[in-house]
């Protein structure tokens, strides 16, 4: 991935502040997409210059419209393609002549369709790279820039929107033009609006880096349908919320994951596509949106306000049972309702009537004009124990909606403190509602929505509190043994380590392995077992078996040599009769680890993310429990902690109803140690470590039970 | 029928189907880029010359000739089959 070069400011400036446009492919039919590419242009007062290119037409619009793009005299900085695919070719070839450095295809039967569009795809963008054109799509809306000094409307959508802070990018050219709409109604504005359809060229990455340093935006969207770099993403997405600030929050489709199933290990089996994608995202600092609803609800309050200092949020309402809902949706949301200082509470006392709750939430009761509004929403805001207020209307006939609107637009912009507002109903709150949207109040029509949003802005901003601090590198490990013994299997076509080889490789990462020897023959079980100490326990050593316990092939506890000779007959008589064709290599003795609380540690290698580490309550019902978390290698030291503590079952380590504290710090070690072993041992697919035996404090873990599976083109390949 | 022939007959019935000059028609050119014919107008040039050829073509087929000269070639090819029948 590293070897991937983005695209540079100016490639992507050249996108947005063209100084001229040809249209390539342009005609006079209104309402298909050739005439409203240009007409899109025309009408929403584009500031350069506009060149309409048509095979036939000598003008379009009224504008002079060219043969082809070289006849064009002036200088031409973008080509927008809207021919067939099947001749774009011929026209991104001209536009190389020409000398044009920037494009949008928005021609459709590309790499979407299969077949042909493939080889298309590729030809366009081989011309592309001859000439040095950066180009959006193909198989896309197009691009809208509503910077006053460029207003570039080059879409086939109905509208410009207006103009803000927020930048929109989408996989999917028909959910732009809905996100437009909706937008639209609730006037919320945009710096750049983007469609970027098959990313053939520009890809989401270049984009994200370019909006890194775009004044113009303050708050970044992104609808993907699929994850293709996952970890570019999650590195422009860090570089961004470390150095500029913005927030950056993603819609992406397709949370079910069917290839998860087919997986061979605990981990392969729970760590679907989609939770880790979950984890990444977190893990980068992304915040991750449900619905285009919760998207826009949370990018409102995140641009238009100021970001809460703290958790202390106000409640003001005229209305009990709404205050209730907030209130509910407040501590679920792992906020709190802020306590007012004794000024506070006076002033609330002096100025509302006997029957009002000046406590938080503060109910200005049914029959609250602008002026207990006013005074609620100043004390609270004026009052130091107050990070926040969210104001809840409903209207009764004597409330004064408008006037209501006014005042908070008036008073939020005196403080500088968020205020939301949740003006509930649809038809009467109406006026008030686009008082506060147009004056940038972040409305919500539950109050419940206005609480999520406003917890998302106060993460946020301890997000961007958060220090950050590289991985741990261990200097003791021995990379070149593991990747000895790695090799050698690979080399010789087995997909599965044998115990002996996890065993070592556990060794080479300094994984506090228990001491194991594979036993050939009756004869040597009892010296092996002596020689380990007692207690042992004894497994089935069988590339076939993965699951020993399945099938028999596990002995616990055993005490003695005469124990030992027996178990290691019955292991060999019970697996031959239920898995006749396993080829057996023996029996593995392993020292058996004291009692303590079982967990695992797992690695998957995800086709987007990389090397995923997993850890959660182990045990045989692990994917039942499913009480696991995930974090991508390299796993930062601080993100060690909170990888540990996400688990429902947390407490159970640190001690509940009388149990011992665990060593969590030998337990973290662990997971460090793990998260490097992935990084440079890029030939495992999988690992599970089942269970690791968490000691009590001070007396470390144990690794007991470990499988390591090698890359999935070769299972595949073996069936 | 001569190739050259085939070839006039075809600019001819392009010249009247897009409403262009015979002399801007090259045997290069292409149907979309170098004369703007649009999909509706690709249809009416194969049913143009299946009429002036008294020939029937399958449609795919026909709309994958992009250029004059491969539509010269394409039509050039079914009258040479039907000759033969």
């Amino acid at each position: 991935m590293s070897g991937i070069k983005y695209k540079s400011k100016e490639q992507i400036e050249r996108i947005f502040y063209p100084e001229s446009v040809a249209v390539v492919g342009a005609n006079r039919v209104k309402g298909t997409v050739p005439y409203d590419m240009l007409h899109n242009i025309l009408k929403d007062n584009y500031k350069g210059t506009v060149f309409p290119v048509s095979p036939r037409e000598k003008s379009i619009a009224g504008v002079k419209a060219y043969k082809y793009v070289i006849d064009i005299e002036d200088e031409v900085d973008m080509a927008i393609l809207v021919f067939p695919s099947s001749v774009c070719h011929l026209a991104l070839e001209q536009c190389g002549e020409k000398g044009v450095k920037s494009a949008i295809i928005i021609s459709a039967g590309f790499r979407e369709i299969g077949g042909d569009g493939v080889q298309r795809e590729k030809r366009i963008k081989e011309i592309a790279d001859k000439y040095g054109i950066s180009f959006i799509g193909p198989n896309c809306l197009g691009i809208i820039n509503t910077d006053p000094g460029c207003n570039l409307n080059a879409s086939f959508a109905r509208n410009m929107p207006e103009n803000g802070n927020i930048a929109f990018l989408s996989q999917s050219g028909a959910l732009c033009t809905a996100v437009l709409d909706y937008a639209r109604a609730k006037h919320i504005g945009f710096s750049k609006f983007v469609s970027f359809g098959n990313k053939a060229d520009v890809s989401e990455i270049d984009l994200l880096y370019y909006l890194k340093d775009d004044p113009k935006t303050k708050v970044i969207l992104l609808y993907l349908e699929e994850v293709s770099d996952g970890r570019s993403l999650m590195k422009v997405s860090r570089k961004i919320i470390r150095e500029s600030g913005k927030p950056i929050l993603i819609l992406k489709s397709g949370r079910t994951d069917e290839g998860a199933s087919a997986a061979a290990s605990h981990t392969g089996s729970l760590a679907g596509s989609d939770d880790v994608c979950d984890a990444a995202f977190t893990q980068a600092g992304i915040i991750r949106c449900d619905t285009i609803e919760d998207m826009f609800n949370f990018a409102i309050g995140l641009v238009y306000q100021p970001l809460p200092r703290g958790n202390r949020v106000a409640i003001i309402t005229n209305a009990g049972g709404p205050g209730v809902l907030a209130t509910d949706m407040t501590i679920k949301e792992n906020l709190s309702l802020a306590r007012f200082s004794e000024k506070a509470k006076e002033v609330l006392k002096k100025s509302l009537p006997g029957t009002a709750n000046i406590c938080n939430p503060v109910d200005v009761i049914g029959d609250a004009r602008v002026d207990r509004y006013n005074v609620a929403l100043s004390s609270v805001l004026q009052d130091e124990n107050v990070d926040g207020a969210l104001v809840i209307l409903t209207p009764q006939s004597m409330t004064d909606i408008k006037a209501i609107a006014e005042e908070i637009c008036r008073i939020s912009c005196c403080y500088n403190k968020p205020v939301y507002a949740s003006f509930m109903g649809e038809s009467d709150v109406s006026i008030g509602v686009d008082i506060l949207q147009r004056r940038k109040i972040p409305h919500y029509q539950l109050p419940e929505n206005m609480c999520k949003a406003f917890a998302r802005s106060y993460r946020f901003n301890r997000q961007l509190k958060k220090e950050y601090t590289a991985a741990v590198v261990f200097k003791d490990v021995d990379t070149d043994r593991a990747h000895t013994i790695l090799n050698e299997a690979i080399m010789n076509d087995r997909w599965f380590l044998s115990e002996a080889e996890t065993v070592n490789i556990m060794e080479a990462y300094k994984m506090p392995v228990l001491p194991g020897i594979l036993a050939v023959s009756e004869k040597d079980v009892g010296r092996i077992a002596g020689s380990l100490g007692y207690p042992v326990v004894m497994k089935v050593s069988s590339e076939k078996i993965v699951h020993k316990s399945d099938v028999g092939g596990v002995i616990l506890n055993i005490r003695d040599g005469k124990e030992a000779e027996a178990a290691y007959q019955t292991i060999l008589n019970k697996v031959s009769r239920t898995v006749p064709d396993a080829r057996i290599n023996g029996v593995f003795i392993q020292k058996m680890a004291a009692e303590g609380e079982e967990v695992i540690l797992g690695l998957k290698r995800d086709p987007s993310f990389g090397s995923v580490i997993m850890f959660g309550l182990g045990g045989i019902f692990v994917e039942i429990f499913r009480d696991v978390s995930f974090r991508v290698a390299p796993i930062e030291k601080n993100e060690v902690a909170g990888m540990v503590q996400d688990i429902k079952s947390y407490p159970i380590l640190t001690g509940v109803r009388g149990r011992s504290e665990k060593d969590l710090e030998s337990l973290k070690e662990c997971i460090q140690r793990l998260s490097q072993l992935a990084v440079e041992c890029t030939q495992i697919s999988e690992l599970d470590i089942n269970p690791l035996i968490v000691m009590d404090r001070g007396k470390g873990c144990y690794v007991t039970d470990i499988k390591i599976m090698l890359g999935t083109e070769r299972r595949k390949s073996c069936g | 029928m001569e190739k050259a022939e085939v070839e006039a007959r075809i600019k001819k019935v392009i010249a009247r189907v897009l409403a262009l000059d015979e002399d801007e028609i090259t045997q290069e050119a292409n149907f979309i880029f170098d004369l703007g014919a649009d999909s509706m107008q690709s249809l009416e040039l194969v049913a143009a010359f299946e009429e002036e050829f008294d020939i029937e073509m399958e449609e795919d087929e026909a709309l994958s000739a992009q250029t004059v000269s491969e539509a010269v070639d394409f039509v050039a090819k079914i009258l040479a089959k039907a000759k033969k029948e």
